[in-house]
């Protein structure tokens, strides 16, 4: 497993490295935006580098009432109250006991921030036009609704969430 | 479109704040002068001082239309200046200022909204109305017999030193309407003094008499200088590309005849001289203006309440920390002297630190106060009663953001008396025995952590069968009508759906009922109350929290969960002994104390929270008073009071409707966790 790892990152470092001289030739290649990407149940998400925060431990969550089951509660972060929401519960997954890896990715857009629970937190990487994909638009299926571009690299696909929407309100009150 | 002056966003809200503050001293003032019916000199100076600043200032920032109209105010007030006793009995005066001074209110709130781009109003009506009463005022003035020498008016003046070896003299014209014509003037020297020697120039003193406008606007700006290394051709192209300059002229120097024949026309031969001794006068008033600003100068700044905020968060987080350095669970059982002696000391700081950042966020209420004034005096003479506005306890201070959020349920509130309270006529006081001029009262005081304020008025008072009748009427009785006792009654018309006056009137009955006044007041944490004589006056009575940001608290735990109920909704708690619940035929529970019966709302039940404790006897009953009613409360035990700090909700949680289910905001222990704090009046309403 370990070996494999390190396969891995030998050739994502190979991979990265034979893009970057990729994009000092080709210019339209350039580096679009940086992603944090994290593991919610056996999928990898990637989140736009701008929005994020921090990332900390699972603190102390206070529930709170009248709000949909996968917004956990409310959490202190250095004296600012900052609602958490369980990626997994959020998706439709089944909830976990947090283990050590467990963490809460803070989020911010604009004057609203939210903390993201994920499984796991792996990488930061670059998107480029090469790596990069739209979701298809036929059969636009519910499921990316909240999916704003797809990455790729040597370990697979990251689905890149788009902030806005996830913390937006309308669409989250219908499910 | 307009926008804002590149480089001038930042003194915007500086801008803003000036004027607004200066708007309300306009108001202030014409308040008391209109009701005393003299001006007083000081009075004409400082309403004076103040459209000269709102205009400095507008022409600053790019607003010409305002900065117009604060010209042609000035203007008038050039001319009551001169003739305080005109203004005697001149209500149109206050009228047309009072209008000025709401219009510029209007477009300050314009620009304020969306600063990036705002539609500039026309004010050319308010503008020629104010050109009328100024003729209307010179009328007066002439009629009077009297007419006043206009300085440096009519008569050309050629500085001497004009025919100085090498000056030239120049005279340049402003382009039309460009306004503020002596302060372009003065640019314009400084623009050339840098290559010229000014010799002198006609009218001498633009930089400190902005009147010298007008005689720009006639005669033209006439600069007397002497080029230094440059040719006077090269000061004459600098000129003639000067902003706003239209044209400019070289002018000869007057032949001697010319000279003579102009000398004889005026009084006197110096050409500054007619105007000596209004320059005199003019010093005079500029040392009063001086002694008026310097009176002003207290030692005083303005800061950003966003920053104070700030500081109050930092200090609020400060407080948290330290309470989880001092009773870290690390440090049980261990012995520390110097430590505890430390940990005291530091304790005592920060409640300072505490109170000296609460006070800050204090200030007196006598702001929100004389808005009230105005208020009160347009009402007189819209329905044409009269009343005066007596205020006390002004200096009673309170946070800011409450302050903010007053004005509008005093607003309706003051409107409501003057409207509805007042008898319609002198006539009418009188035969009841009451002085002609009625009393409308602003009082404040202090009281536990509370402040009360109170609106009345000595006018007829609620008349409980009108109210009774319109009530049901209007459907909003739930019980028979004999059932309503006294102070009921007067609740009724805080109730949504209800209106007393039959006639729905410019200034209150706009739909906007008391029931709007009394939810801004609950808003803020307040309460609204209700005291009525007939015959002789009605009280609205406001109780609102001291500051909306520490309230004492009671902690509760719920299962895991750590609730903070504010202390004053608490009114007694208590461990129930077993048989004491009683169950109606809808599964209801209540419960029997001294006679009363109390509705019981289990917090686990309500918030779905797990908890061993779910026997009535193992956990504590708390009644607390919401609204009009009392409930009992059940949770598993107390754990003790403590001020804390209120924060609302994250706004992603407004979203969902948390305020509903009866949160009103949540809190930071010193464990650094958080509990929710329970607003009484909602947990009741949902159910």
């Amino acid at each position: 497993m370990t070996d494999n790892n390190e396969k891995d990152t030998f050739e994502e470092l190979l991979d990265l490295r034979m893009k970057a001289q990729l994009a000092s030739q080709n210019d339209d290649d350039r580096e679009i935006a940086k992603v944090l990407t994290f593991n919610v149940a056996e999928q990898v998400y990637a989140i736009e580098i701008q929005y994020v925060t921090e990332i900390i431990e699972i603190p102390h969550i206070t529930a709170v009432p009248a709000v949909p089951d996968y917004i956990t509660g409310i959490i202190n972060v250095r004296s600012k109250v900052i609602p958490v929401m369980n990626i997994r519960l959020r998706f439709g997954k089944d909830e976990i006991a947090a283990d050590d890896r467990t963490c809460v990715i803070i989020v911010n857009d604009g004057d609203v921030s939210v903390g993201l629970i994920a499984d796991s937190v792996s990488d930061v990487l670059s998107v480029r036009e090469s790596n990069r994909s739209e979701t298809p638009d036929a059969m636009n299926v519910n499921s990316d609704k909240f999916i704003k571009y797809i990455v790729e690299n040597a370990d697979g696909v990251k689905l890149v969430l788009d902030i806005k929407k996830l913390l937006g309100s309308e669409d989250e009150k219908e499910i | 479109m307009a926008k804002i002056e590149p480089g001038m966003e930042s003194m915007l809200d500086m801008y803003i704040f000036e004027t607004s503050s200066l708007l309300e001293q306009l108001d202030e003032i014409l308040i008391r002068t209109e009701s005393a019916n003299a001006f007083i000199e000081e009075d004409i100076n400082e309403v004076f001082r103040i459209m000269h600043t709102i205009k400095g200032s507008s022409a600053m920032m790019g607003f010409d239309n305002l900065q117009k109209i604060a010209h042609k105010g000035e203007d008038l007030f050039f001319i009551i200046r001169e003739k305080p006793e005109l203004v005697k009995d001149a209500h149109f005066v206050y009228e047309l200022i009072f209008t000025v001074s709401d219009l510029y209110k209007a477009e300050i709130e314009i620009i304020q909204a969306s600063p990036e781009d705002f539609e500039p109003t026309d004010f050319s009506d308010i503008i020629a109305r104010l050109e009328d009463a100024a003729k209307q005022l010179k009328s007066m003035e002439d009629t009077g017999g009297q007419t006043s020498v206009q300085p440096n008016k009519g008569a050309e003046q050629l500085p001497r030193e004009s025919s100085a070896e090498g000056a030239m003299t120049v005279r340049v014209r402003f382009e039309a309407g460009c306004g503020m014509e002596n302060l372009r003037a003065f640019l314009l020297l400084n623009k050339i003094k840098d290559d010229a020697e000014i010799l002198a120039c006609v009218p001498p003193d633009v930089e400190t008499n902005s009147d010298t406008s007008a005689y720009i606007i006639e005669n033209g700006f006439i600069i007397v200088f002497k080029a230094v290394e440059v040719t006077n051709e090269d000061i004459l192209a600098v000129i003639g590309d000067a902003v706003n300059v239209e044209s400019y002229e070289a002018i000869n120097l007057p032949k001697p005849e010319e000279k003579a024949e102009k000398e004889a026309e005026k009084p006197t031969p110096l050409p500054t001289e007619p105007t000596a001794e209004k320059s005199a006068a003019r010093k005079k008033d500029e040392e009063i203006k001086k002694a008026a600003g310097s009176g002003q100068k207290q030692s005083l700044i303005s800061v950003n309440l966003a920053k104070l905020d700030l500081l109050h968060d930092i200090v609020g987080e400060i407080i948290t920390t330290e309470s989880m350095v001092i009773s870290n669970p690390d440090l049980d059982g261990l012995k520390l002297e110097s430590f505890s002696k430390a940990a005291r000391q530091l304790r005592k700081l920060t409640d300072e630190l505490q109170d000296t950042v609460m006070s800050i966020r204090m200030v007196p209420l006598a702001g929100a106060f004389q808005k009230m004034g105005r208020i009160v005096r347009d009402m007189k003479v819209k329905l044409n009663k009269n009343a005066e506005l007596v205020l006390e306890g002004e200096n009673t201070e309170v946070d800011k953001s409450i302050v903010d959020m007053l004005n509008d349920p005093l607003m309706h509130l003051v409107r409501n008396c003057m409207d509805h309270g007042i008898e319609n006529t002198a006539e009418e006081r009188e035969a009841l025995g009451k002085p002609a001029v009625a009393q409308v009262k602003l009082s404040a005081r202090n009281s536990s952590g509370e402040v009360i304020i109170t609106v009345s008025d000595d006018g007829a008072g609620i008349n409980k069968e009108k109210v009774l009748a319109k009530a049901q009427k209007n459907g909003i009785l739930t019980r028979p009508a004999e059932d309503y006792s006294a102070k009921e009654i007067l609740n009724i018309i805080l109730l949504p759906g209800f209106s007393t006056n039959e006639s729905v009137t410019e200034y209150s009955g706009r739909g906007v009922g008391m029931d709007v006044v009394k939810s801004n007041i609950e808003q803020i944490g307040g309460s609204l109350t209700v005291e009525s004589e007939e015959g002789k006056g009605t009280s609205f009575i406001i109780k609102i929290p001291l500051t909306l940001a520490i309230v004492d608290g009671m902690k509760l735990k719920v299962g895991v969960t750590v609730f903070t109920i504010p202390i004053s909704s608490v009114r007694e708690s208590f461990i129930v002994g077993e048989n004491r619940l009683i169950t109606d035929t809808e599964g209801a529970e209540m419960i029997m104390l001294r006679g009363v019966c109390y509705p019981v709302l289990r917090l686990h039940k309500k918030f779905n929270i797990k908890t061993d404790v779910t026997e009535l006897k193992d956990g504590i009953m708390l009644i607390v008073r919401a609204g009009e009613n009392d409930i009992c409360l059940f949770a598993d035990k107390l754990i003790g009071e403590q001020p804390v700090v209120v924060k609302p909700f994250p706004k992603f949680l407004s979203h969902w409707n948390i305020k509903q289910e009866g949160l009103s905001g949540c809190t930071i222990m010193g464990d650094g966790t958080i509990s929710l704090i329970i607003d009484a009046n909602n947990l009741i309403n949902t159910d």
